[in-house]
């Protein structure tokens, strides 16, 4: 085993992180900016650095600083969490240069599954299916018309460097073609410094599933049971679970197969995400993530796997240790994310001193938080302040298990989305399932009695 | 981010200051840092003081530095030189050569103080202020992180 990690990230992965290191005996580094001075990655890593001013590019995006304290502090391996560095194919490749062990794949990995056109393409080779659409970039609005024209509209323009629906523009007929290529071009060169797009059929009512797989380097590869990760506000999760309410076991079956025969033909190493939308009993493989991601505990849950160990393991060149029984679901988990933003102001972002803070506990409920009664939340950083996770036997059990969860959650100093779970909870197609991604956009939330309801509008 | 009064004399909060240096003591943690309205009080501990796993010490290179900065002595009047990137501290141009600056050197504003070594590019710290060089606070060849405060100078009068 790999004798000290640099956590490279912030919040509560970065304690997440920690706490694998610490049960695995491995020592772990934190690095910090000034603006997380007070925050508990810093307090609870046994040593931390610190290296760089509050903004991201100064800091946990500085990557000058965080190999320097790496060297510093002689670590072995560097864990980016998600976000920030996580899928940067060239700090991986510094990585390497240098001699630190980056935990995840290879850095040409992630610059092949990072371009989405290309990501598509290694998915077709591997025989995995991908939505209708265009054969990598599309060059010209004529291109875009052409594949209209042979698979139908309405289409979907997407950034292949992109991600978060930015530089994504959905065609309704081929009058809109050329606009829409130009605006998604720009968008996409203007946020990713890459304006190459290509097209997909679009898909109205789909659900979003995903499939966490983890590969060891003695060729060992594990594809656990799907997340459903539908419940979205402008492409950003908001709840997830495990298994997918109500999807058919050959869906299931199809899925890991498939992620299985994507991740072998691209040699993979460690932890991954391979998203798929499900519509109509068909599923499109649209993007894979090589990270952990936000929503791994749901699976964890499910499956008693600690998938941060098991990506520790890898990257010591270890085997994976998935015990028998884990890669079919014991019960039903759902994952709230607790972000510091007020529903009930179009989600206005939140920050300042959290006055109190008491998370829910008891069988079955899980927190990861980075928070604390005293906390002064900055400004600087994305809205996550806690994801809780509840498991129970079933799916009905575990949406009271959530209820009471959320009810007990007590978070003041600012508003949070916690009342906007319960809303989801109370909605009553929710509680039957599978519900599509356009959930949310579906609805209005009413504020009654200092609750939340959501009401369904048809348009 | 509210900057601290360099004008404010409190009194010195004596007790908190022992009850944070015995937690230090006992807890072995590397450094602990309080911060209460505008006062900051930061106990670092002394390598070799037992019941210190080394552990915890932290890697902001202040092995050899046993500090009580009660709140900090730039409210005295001094300004503090700090690290601008993380890396290892050399006092000299070179090895075998006369450090930069030693303590009681006056300096003017824009001498080089120190050298910081971040993959393997020198980075040449200068002064920012002209006046006394009072206390060198980072150890030669050891590593520094972002903000880390190297040099105590007392400003000249002007």
């Amino acid at each position: 085993m790999i004798g000290k990690v640099l956590v490279a990230n912030r919040g509560e992965i970065a304690l997440r992180i920690i706490r694998a290191c610490r049960e695995l005996g491995v020592r772990s580094v934190a690095v910090y900016s000034t603006a997380d001075r007070d925050s508990l990655h810093h307090e609870l890593a046994d040593e931390s650095v610190c290296i760089g001013p509050p903004p991201a590019v100064s800091s946990y995006l500085n990557i000058p600083a965080i190999i320097s304290a790496a060297e510093l502090t002689g670590a072995d391996a560097v864990h980016p969490g998600y976000g920030f560095l996580a899928e940067n194919a060239r700090f991986a490749e510094i990585c390497e240069r240098v001699g630190l062990k980056f935990v995840g794949p290879d850095s040409s990995t992630i610059a092949r599954m990072g371009d989405k056109a290309e990501a598509r393409e290694a998915a077709v080779e591997a025989g995995v299916p991908v939505t209708p659409g265009s054969q990598g970039p599309c060059e010209s609005e004529d291109e875009v018309k052409r594949v209209g024209a042979e698979i139908g509209y309405p289409l979907v323009i997407k950034a292949s460097a992109g991600g978060g629906g930015k530089g994504m523009r959905v065609v309704e007929a081929e009058a809109e073609v050329e606009a829409a290529y130009l605006g998604a071009s720009r968008e996409a060169g203007a946020n990713f410094g890459d304006g190459s797009v290509y097209v997909e059929k679009y898909l109205e009512r789909l659900r979003h599933v995903e499939i966490q797989v983890l590969a060891d380097s003695h060729g060992e590869t594990v594809t656990f049971p799907e997340r459903d990760c539908s419940i979205q506000r402008r492409y950003q999760k908001l709840i997830e679970e495990s298994p997918a309410p109500g999807l058919p076991g050959d869906v299931r079956e199809g899925l890991m197969v498939a992620s299985a025969d994507l991740i072998g033909s691209l040699g993979y190493e460690g932890a991954g995400t391979v998203e798929f939308v499900y519509a109509d009993g068909e599923f499109y493989f649209i993007e894979m993530n090589t990270r952990l991601q936000v929503e791994h505990p749901v699976t964890e849950m499910i499956s008693g796997v600690d998938i941060v160990a098991e990506q520790l393991k890898v990257v010591s060149g270890e085997r994976l240790e998935i015990p028998e029984g884990a890669l079919s679901p014991d019960g039903h988990a759902i994952e709230f994310r607790i972000n510091a933003e007020d529903p009930s102001r179009n989600f206005l972002p939140q920050t300042g001193l959290v006055e109190v803070y008491n998370p829910p506990g008891g069988p079955g409920v899980r927190v990861d938080s980075h928070l604390y009664a005293g906390y002064m939340v900055p400004p600087h950083y994305d809205s996550l302040l806690a994801k809780l996770i509840v498991h129970a036997r079933d799916r009905e059990a575990s949406i009271r298990r959530g209820l009471r969860a959320l009810d007990e959650f007590a978070v003041a100093g600012m508003e949070t989305t916690l009342p906007l779970h319960l809303a989801v909870l109370e909605d009553e197609e929710f509680r039957k399932g599978g519900v599509t991604t356009r959930f949310l956009a579906d609805r209005e939330l009413e504020s009654e009695g200092g609750l939340l309801r959501l009401v369904q509008h048809f348009s | 981010m509210p900057e601290m009064d360099e004008n404010r004399r409190d009194p010195l909060p004596l007790r908190e200051v022992e009850l944070l240096v015995e937690l230090v003591r006992e807890s072995g943690m590397g450094e602990i840092r309080v911060r209460q309205g505008e006062t900051e009080i930061s106990v670092r501990a002394k390598p070799g003081v037992p019941a210190t796993p080394p552990a915890n010490q932290t890697a902001s290179g202040t092995q050899g530095v046993s500090e009580l900065a009660a709140p900090s002595p730039e409210m005295d009047g001094l300004h503090a030189v700090r690290s601008p990137v993380v890396g290892t501290f050399y006092r000299a141009p070179a090895p075998g050569e006369d450090a930069y600056v030693e303590v009681g050197d006056t300096v003017s504003a824009g001498q080089t103080l120190c050298i910081i070594e971040a993959m393997k590019l020198m980075n040449e710290i200068v002064a920012d202020v002209s006046g006394e060089v009072v206390e060198i606070l980072a150890e030669n060849a050891g590593g520094v992180e972002y903000d880390q405060p190297l040099f105590y100078l007392r400003p000249d009068e002007r």
